[in-house]
């Protein structure tokens, strides 16, 4: 297929999501670039724009105005679902992230789930639907907005405890599956809504990460769901799992998401080979070694490596520790750019 | 030699069989539970199964039937809890069945800690051990607290979202030589780094070694932020701690 002609950073995202010929890969984070320099520059500090729309999508849109990406994504966190459950919560201050006190659960047995009706009118939610409205009202339709909603594993961390939860999975299956059934109608729904108040995709996070679990567990606990949200939610689908996942991308790779976001401990060659073709990737550029830790010729070596390997959209590998410099940021879609002109 | 022939336990003997493969590490284990006596393979199986009521049950029989305390941790519970770090480490099994091994050791435990605590055997050392700030994940961290108070250790467990005058004071408190600091995220990793330059400007640096763990630490991660040892896993903790302790003596 011939290379387009320039395009829009949005149609650039929507382009590489659908698995369509673009004019450059795109520069996505499908997690969160938020830094204390970016919050600094646009008075946009943590706590407040995990909070307030106007603050949060000020803080979002710096992904492009500032750093030159072609997405933005105004949730920060993973935990705006968990607060409006009722998950006691840690807000933190400008320097931290906001964290659910995992010790002290909510919940104890699959019973104990309750989703109020009015749970997208939380304020923790609404906070993010108001602010794609802002983003999509400043940026127009020119750069991609990528919300996120959370999976159920994930949020079953937050309300039952990981410790708890896991155990669980393995004591009792059917009343982790049953847990996971009910949990689900939060990342639908949630993750309509967004699609409603104007994203052009979603990241799902849902840790069902190496560093925790097996590969087989994803195919047991997790495969089956992941295809149903491809289904029932009504847009392009980022799944974001953290940690070694080669064992599992296989089965990733038939969900029908559009893109798996993957972690710097799978090397981009062998991710390619593994998921042949049948979900892009995003990601891999190393966080706390490279982005906060290196220069930014450093990063350009890991951005060339992914795009030698064909993986379709560049970013980093997951969340960005927010002492991360701007210069290392941008040196993200300076050397895609770089790369391109030599390709 | 030992053989793996002149192991009583089944369990113990497939499990070697099947998922041990560094011949040093199999050295080590058939030694270990070919002279071990029976009751105490036993509860290594009950460990390695994550069979908490039964390890519960046969360590208070072994008890019972007047074996060494000492004797049935090392052998038994810390036995049994080896195989699955090493199962663990080459991704036979993941923290959900490590989790399950653990509850098991503990009820074990319970039983023997009363008993070791009574008997004033001088312990190894003091190890304080916390999550750093911002990260409220604890699985890891409790994991290698339970190994390193299993191997004679005291430990002051600061718990998570452990800031850096925290990690300070107990430095100044505890006299401890080692101190241990975990991170599963990749957000909240540079907060180590923070909390061993907090540690410098409290000039309380110099009094302690320090390593550091969590799953996205790596060697040279550890390297560049200044710790003193790194281990990737519970069972390596040990192995950490310990050396760090002989060199701070």
């Amino acid at each position: 297929m011939d290379k387009p002609l320039e395009m829009t950073s949005r149609e650039r995202v929507l382009a590489a999501l659908a698995g369509q010929p673009v004019d450059r890969t795109p520069v996505c984070c499908p997690t969160s670039v938020a830094t204390v320099e970016l919050m600094d520059l646009v008075d946009a500090p943590f706590p407040n724009a995990n909070r307030e729309a106007a603050p949060m999508a000020r803080l979002a849109a710096t992904a492009h105005t500032i750093l030159g990406f072609d997405s933005v994504m105004p949730v920060f966190s993973i935990i705006q679902e968990s607060s409006a459950l009722g998950c006691k919560m840690q807000w933190e201050g400008k320097d931290n992230w906001p964290t659910v006190r995992m010790s002290e659960p909510i919940w104890d047995k699959p019973e104990d789930i309750y989703i109020p009706n009015d749970l997208l009118e939380h304020p923790d939610l609404v906070c993010v639907l108001d602010a794609i409205k802002l983003l999509r009202q400043d940026l127009g339709q020119d750069v991609a907005i990528i919300g996120k909603t959370m999976g159920p594993w994930s949020m079953a961390y937050h309300c039952f405890g990981v410790e708890k939860f896991l155990l669980l999975s393995l004591d009792d299956p059917d009343a982790t599956k049953e847990i996971l059934e009910k949990l689900k109608k939060v990342t639908i729904d949630f993750g309509n809504a967004q699609v409603e108040a104007g994203v052009d995709a979603l990241t799902l996070p849902d840790h069902a990460t190496g560093d925790l679990v097996s590969g087989e567990y994803y195919e047991r606990y997790l495969r089956d769901l992941h295809t149903e949200f491809a289904e029932k939610i009504h847009c392009p689908l980022i799944l974001h799992i953290c940690g070694r996942t080669v064992d599992r991308m296989g089965f990733i790779a038939e969900t029908g998401m559009a893109a798996f976001h993957y972690d710097s401990k799978n090397g981009p060659d062998e991710s390619m080979a593994t998921v042949h073709g049948d979900i892009a990737l995003v990601g891999n550029i190393n966080n706390p070694e490279t982005l906060f830790s290196k220069a930014p010729e450093d990063v350009k070596r890991e951005v060339f490596a992914n795009l030698d390997a064909g993986v379709q959209m560049i970013g980093p590998e997951c969340a960005v520790p927010l002492q991360t410099s701007i210069a290392n940021l941008r040196a993200i879609p300076a050397a895609v750019k770089e790369w391109h002109s030599m390709h | 030699m030992a053989e793996l022939s002149d192991i009583a336990n089944q369990t113990i003997k497939d499990e070697i069989e099947e998922f041990l493969e560094r011949p040093e590490e199999i050295e080590r284990f058939v030694e270990l539970f070919s002279r071990a006596k029976p009751a105490l393979q036993d509860i290594a199986a009950a460990i390695i199964e994550g069979e908490d009521d039964e390890a519960d049950e046969l360590t208070a029989k072994a008890l019972a039937d007047g074996i060494d305390a000492i004797e049935i941790m090392d052998d038994g519970l810390i036995g049994g809890m080896g195989i699955v770090g090493i199962k663990f480490r080459e991704n036979f099994v993941f923290v959900p069945e490590v989790l399950s091994c653990a509850r098991a050791m503990r009820a074990g435990m319970a039983h023997i800690e009363p008993i070791l605590s009574a008997s004033g055997i001088e312990k190894q050392g003091t190890v304080i051990m916390g999550t750093v700030k911002g990260d409220l994940h604890d699985i890891g961290k409790n994991l290698c607290i339970m190994m390193l108070r299993g191997s004679g250790f005291d430990v002051v467990d600061l718990g998570v979202d452990v800031a850096e005058d925290s990690f300070i004071d107990a430095v100044e408190e505890s006299g401890a030589k080692v101190l241990g600091m975990s991170a599963l995220l990749t957000t909240t990793l540079p907060n180590m780094g923070r909390t061993i330059e907090a540690m410098i400007d409290a000039d309380v640096r110099d009094d302690v070694l320090i390593m550091v763990g969590g799953a996205p630490v790596t060697q040279e991660f550890s390297d560049d932020m200044g710790a003193d040892g790194y281990g990737p896993d519970a069972l390596s903790c040990v192995a950490v701690a310990k050396e760090l302790m002989t060199s701070a003596a």
